[in-house]
């Protein structure tokens, strides 16, 4: 009984910890820092604004955190040390409905190209919508914004290995 | 020297007769289903294994009142389902969401409704000793089987000892599970060339994949947006517009975000005219009712599936088309294969 007891005040304590869960992407991989990035970290990182044409034809500018930055925080292969077998490595984006995709490391740093790639968490001064946001990777100048993917939830770091 | 005799026991490992060690198998499958298989490292199949697992899928004695095995909810018949909108467990009382079909489960990253098992071996767990499910703890599970006649042979043929463990139990059922692959529908034998669609069919597979275009005049369901490609299935969460306020909080009872509420995780399309009733609660008592959902009664909120905003107003004949799409997805050889069936009832 006492057990039954505890095992109900365990599950009511777990659900309200889980209905109390903010929202985050972690950063993982092949990184020598892993990361946890609350709504509150990426507003004090180093940010920039781009624009973004979306599906309804129109630009509209989103702001966030270069994902440069992140993958330069959590200690990734950026820069001068994107060479050699570095150049296999990619980063894999997964998203809360299990969407994912997946980048050459090359694609996203600023020794290789100029376009910048945001993990963006505004648009227009708001946060984003519930069905985009919190956490939206905005890829700019893509034919289509399929890899510009909603509610970020995980990025990934791994080397290709076959 | 050393690497050239380890080489030496390894070839020799390979070379050992028949019945020395558990045989490996390779499972295989249409390259259009794509390679993204999830296979755990530390339980590879063999055949020893797979045999094993199929007699524990259909094993009474798993279950705490000797009447249910795996297979009590997961028929063969009906795509391993049962016809119930929530069935009932060892104890008589309901489950709370619609038992799921088991099909190509390789490509099936995330188990359960929710999602909330990484594994088979960590999905087994659960309808194993829950208990409104089969109630019986995996520890009383392994005695009760080292008292039955012939399993600790089998378990010593599939693991190399007798030793008869929980472990070792969802390890087998896992294998067992991981080879119910279910390729050769008419589907499959048209994408194979070997079959010709009606027109309706052909209708109902272009309606499926296409998304509408109004500037060129094409009609399309969008229904590969969550269902994929070929093998209709993505590993996704999706709030498919059940209800504007969802009783269940599906996918957000697992990671506690608002963002999933009312999100769970997308069904494998095949054999599902098989599959009855329909959807995480089986509300749904037909395909018919199915695509007239899709159709026009999607209820809105905050975490609606982005692809189900556009109402898609199928005509009478589409709808009649997208339905013989999805009846071309039943395997009957998949439902009638003697590698899935109830070993007991062969002796």
């Amino acid at each position: 009984m006492i057990k039954n007891c505890l095992i109900t005040l365990l599950l009511i304590t777990g659900m309200t910890a889980m209905a109390q869960q903010q929202p985050v992407v972690k950063v993982s991989g092949e990184v020598a820092r892993p990361l946890a990035l609350y709504p509150e970290t990426l507003r004090q990182m180093k940010r920039a604004t781009v624009s973004l044409k979306d599906r309804d034809g129109n630009d509209h500018a989103y702001t966030g955190v270069p994902v440069q930055v992140i993958l330069e925080q959590a200690g990734v292969t950026t820069g001068k040390t994107l060479r050699g077998e570095n150049l296999s490595k990619y980063l894999l984006v997964r998203c809360a409905d299990g969407y994912e995709v997946l980048f050459s490391l090359a694609e996203l740093d600023s020794s290789f190209t100029d376009r910048v790639v945001i993990l963006a968490d505004e648009s227009g001064g708001q946060p984003l919508p519930a069905g985009k946001g919190p956490f939206r990777l905005v890829v700019p100048g893509e034919k289509k914004p399929a890899r510009s993917s909603f509610q970020v939830t995980e990025m990934i770091i791994r080397f290709a290995k076959d | 020297m050393i690497t050239g005799l380890l080489l030496t026991m390894v070839i020799m490992a390979a070379q050992l007769p028949a019945g020395q060690g558990p045989v490996p198998v390779a499972l295989s499958w249409p390259d259009y289903f794509g390679s993204r298989v999830f296979l755990p490292a530390d339980n590879p199949l063999t055949e020893e294994g797979i045999q094993l697992g199929r007699r524990l899928f259909y094993e009474k004695a798993l279950s705490v009142n000797r009447q249910m095995s795996c297979a009590t909810c997961h028929q063969q018949a009906k795509a391993f389902t049962d016809g119930q909108r929530f069935s009932a467990g060892a104890d008589g009382v309901l489950q709370p969401r619609n038992t799921m079909s088991l099909a190509n489960l390789p490509w099936v990253r995330q188990l359960f409704w929710d999602g909330r098992a990484g594994s088979l071996e960590e999905q087994a767990l659960t309808p194993l000793t829950a208990p409104h499910e089969m109630g019986q703890p995996l520890d009383v599970s392994a005695v009760g089987l080292r008292q039955i006649k012939g399993y600790p042979r089998l378990f010593r043929r599939a693991f190399g000892s007798d030793s008869i463990t929980g472990e070792r139990i969802v390890k087998a059922l896992a294998q067992f599970e991981r080879t119910l692959i279910s390729a050769n529908s008419r589907y499959d034998q048209y994408l194979q060339g070997k079959y010709r669609p009606s027109a309706s069919e052909s209708s109902g597979m272009a309606l499926f994949y296409a998304n509408t275009d109004t500037a060129r005049g094409i009609r399309g369901a969008g229904c590969g947006h969550c269902h994929g490609g070929p093998k209709t299935y993505s590993d996704l969460f999706h709030n498919n517009g059940l209800d504007s306020l969802p009783p269940d909080g599906g996918r957000q009872q697992v990671t506690g975000q608002a963002y999933d509420k009312g999100r769970f995780r997308v069904a494998t399309l095949r054999n599902i005219a098989l599959t009855a009733p329909y959807m995480h609660d089986g509300r749904f008592p037909d395909l018919e009712s199915v695509i007239d959902h899709y159709s026009e009664h999607i209820a809105h909120s905050e975490t609606l599936s982005p692809f189900l905003q556009q109402p898609l107003r199928l005509t009478t004949q589409e709808k009649k088309d997208l339905l013989a799409f999805l009846q071309l997805l039943t395997d009957s050889t998949f439902i009638t294969d003697p590698r899935f069936s109830n070993p007991f009832n062969h002796h």
